[in-house]
């Protein structure tokens, strides 16, 4: 396949290529992409690159616009994209650049048990928790919630699924802005949105999404393993879902309003799909207030899912799930825009940080991170496909340089369209057994355009952003049963 | 409604995308190219299951926006969010009146637990969204977010 971008990158280093603000006229910023030679190669087949370039045309956009190695092809953002505005200098904030589904993100829990233990268990496991946890397009979930509760899952997020009995306390120190995001207002979600959300509390969703019992097959750091405690051979949980169609239907009826302020604000922009807004406009700041609304119901959600999680384990094992030692380790959005305030050229700025597929990741001592992690940095949580790895990796001093962010996955690498062309349901099925891996997917479709062959190698991603020094590799994990939506 | 298995009989083409899926419908009048789109949208959303038709349900809906081509994408996203409250995947689109600006239908649906649902599609989006005059007729491409 000949390459689709020819467009001249300037090499910085070995894990840094800039797109020159002379590529097109109308940048503010150059591009920036974190990757390799080798990576780079992928990333070339598609529109990736000239969407970074796009977003570089954001008004108050600071920096530039960034890429994470695990970047591809989106609408309007590419994924895998960070954008910082200034607020104070008209930044804008666009919900094309935190997407659909907002708050999408992953957690990751931990278990005393070691594989050696529950080998022969995997099984019941992964058929327990496909019965248990609904997943699939559009499922409802055995969680009903009235309309006054959904509100309150709204402002509350994940500490409504606690008070709810759904968890414990320490589950919200352990959750990205403790499980709920201030500043959200219900009034700025409209009931359409409200009905189209109303049925999906505990419910996985489907495409990329899934629930994943894995195995720590590589220790990188040691201290900072036995800070999480973790160790080889262990077995831990990775759930990644999102807002459902609740944070879809926000996005688009906000998206399609921004569109009207690109002439309100003489905003110009070569995608329309970037619409966007000053933060400090009523538009702004009304689809900030609906977008943490989503925040919060994706934290309740996936406090659900892991909740569900908990009592099928339970039940399977027939053992508390405290005795098993199912702690959250840490769960993080790689779907949201967020205020944060950041050191901008010596000076201390108020930012609009868009991560479009990419996680935040602050480091040791940072004034967001709980206090048992506050020597560690933080914990950031990198699932992979069905059929290679996952990764935990921390923040660090060096991420500065991306406004504390890094990537969030594998990254596709072949289109849906692709996968069902070229690859067999059954065949790949037998290709996971073999290697140990139990899959149940609610739809052969889902199956197919998940395979390990349409993401690009996570361990290959992880390497660049761990040698660009922008996060720091502290274990890795293989699937040992995978729930796909 | 059937959905044939084979994509030439297929009143859309599928374009390649990374991560998303994009459709191309050409029609001779702007009719039918709201109404294929939205056929083609349920085609990849839902395939039909059960032999017996569960309930079905009959929608009228308007829609309003500033051009053509957001007014295809009013009428795409309305769909699926409608859709996905109503539990329905509808199968029948009728424009009653169309303009530049303004649509008219009525839409019939039937119960979802009737279908395997496919493919999640989060909304119709403004990526590479064109909606233009071509020859003797129109031709519109869309991408979708899944």
């Amino acid at each position: 396949m000949s390459e689709l971008t020819q467009l001249k990158l300037e090499k910085i280093d070995e894990y840094r290529f800039r797109i020159p603000r002379s590529y097109k006229p109308g940048m503010r910023v150059p591009g920036i992409i974190y990757t390799d030679e080798k990576l780079l190669k992928d990333i070339r087949q598609d529109k990736a690159l000239e969407q970074v370039a796009n977003v570089a045309f954001l008004p108050g956009i600071v920096g530039a616009s960034l890429a994470m190695p695990d970047i591809h092809w989106g609408y309007g953002f590419c994924i895998g994209g960070v954008a910082a505005t200034d607020i104070a200098e008209g930044g804008v904030i666009s919900p094309g650049g935190v997407g659909y589904d907002i708050n999408c993100g992953v957690r990751l829990l931990k278990t005393g048990l070691q594989y050696e233990q529950i080998k022969d268990k995997i099984e019941d496991l992964v058929y327990a928790l496909f019965s248990d946890v609904p997943s699939g397009v559009g499922s409802k979930g055995d969680i009903r919630v009235s309309a006054k509760e959904e509100r309150e899952i709204l402002v509350k997020g994940a500490k409504w699924a606690v008070e709810k009995g759904f968890g414990i306390r320490e589950d919200l120190e352990c959750t990205e802005e403790y499980g709920a995001i201030e500043g959200a207002d219900p009034k700025a979600v409209s009931d359409r949105a409200y009905e189209r959300g109303k049925a999906q509390s505990g419910t996985l969703g489907s495409g990329n999404h899934f629930l994943e019992i894995q195995v720590i097959d590589q220790l990188y750091d040691s201290r900072l393993s036995d800070s999480f405690g973790l160790e080889l051979g262990q077995i831990t949980v990775m759930i990644h879902s999102g807002s459902r169609g609740l944070g879809y239907q926000i996005c688009d009826e906000y998206v399609r309003s921004m569109v009207r302020c690109l002439e309100k604000y003489k905003i110009n922009l070569p995608d329309r799909q970037l619409a966007c807004a000053p933060v400090k406009s009523p538009e702004g700041e009304s689809y900030l207030a609906a977008m943490k609304c989503a925040a919060n119901y994706a934290w309740a959600n996936r406090q659900c899912l892991m909740h569900l999680t908990r009592k099928a384990f339970e039940r399977v094992l027939s053992q508390p799930w405290e005795k098993l030692g199912m702690y959250l380790v840490y769960d993080v959005a790689h779907n949201i825009a967020k205020i944060e305030k950041h050191n901008v050229g010596g000076q201390e700025k108020k930012l609009c940080v868009h991560r479009k597929g990419a996680t935040r990741a602050v480091p040791a001592g940072h004034a967001a991170l709980p206090h048992m992690y506050k020597e560690t940095g933080q914990p950031v949580i990198i699932p992979g496909d069905m059929g290679r790895n996952s990764y935990l990796l921390v923040g660090t001093e060096k991420s500065s340089e991306t406004f504390f962010s890094t990537c969030h996955g594998a990254g596709r690498l072949k289109s849906r369209t692709a996968a069902t062309r070229s690859i067999d349901a059954n065949a790949l099925l037998k290709d996971l057994k073999s290697k140990g891996i139990i899959v149940k997917a609610s739809g052969r479709d889902t199956l197919v355009e998940e395979a390990p062959q349409v993401y690009k190698d996570v361990n290959e991603v992880v390497d660049v952003v761990h040698n660009a020094g922008i996060s720091k590799r502290v274990c890795r994990m293989r699937p040992l049963g995978v729930i796909k939506g | 409604m059937s959905f044939p298995k084979d994509h030439s009989q297929k009143p859309y083409k599928l374009l390649e995308h990374t991560a998303d899926i994009g459709i191309r419908v050409k029609s001779k009048n702007l009719k039918g190219v709201f109404k294929d789109a939205a056929s083609a949208m349920f085609d990849i959303l839902a395939e039909k299951q059960k032999r017996k038709i569960l309930a079905q349900k009959t929608l009228s809906l308007k829609q309003q926006a500033a051009n053509k081509e957001e007014l295809l994408l009013a009428w795409l996203n309305e769909l699926l969010s409608l859709s996905a409250v109503k539990g329905l995947v509808f199968h029948s689109f009728t424009i009653k009146r169309i303009d530049e600006n303004n649509l008219e239908a009525m839409v019939k649906g039937e119960d979802s637990r009737g279908y395997e649902i496919k493919t999640e599609i989060k909304a119709a989006t403004f990526n590479g969204l064109m909606l233009k005059k071509s020859g003797s007729g129109y031709t519109a491409e869309v991408v979708f977010d899944v």
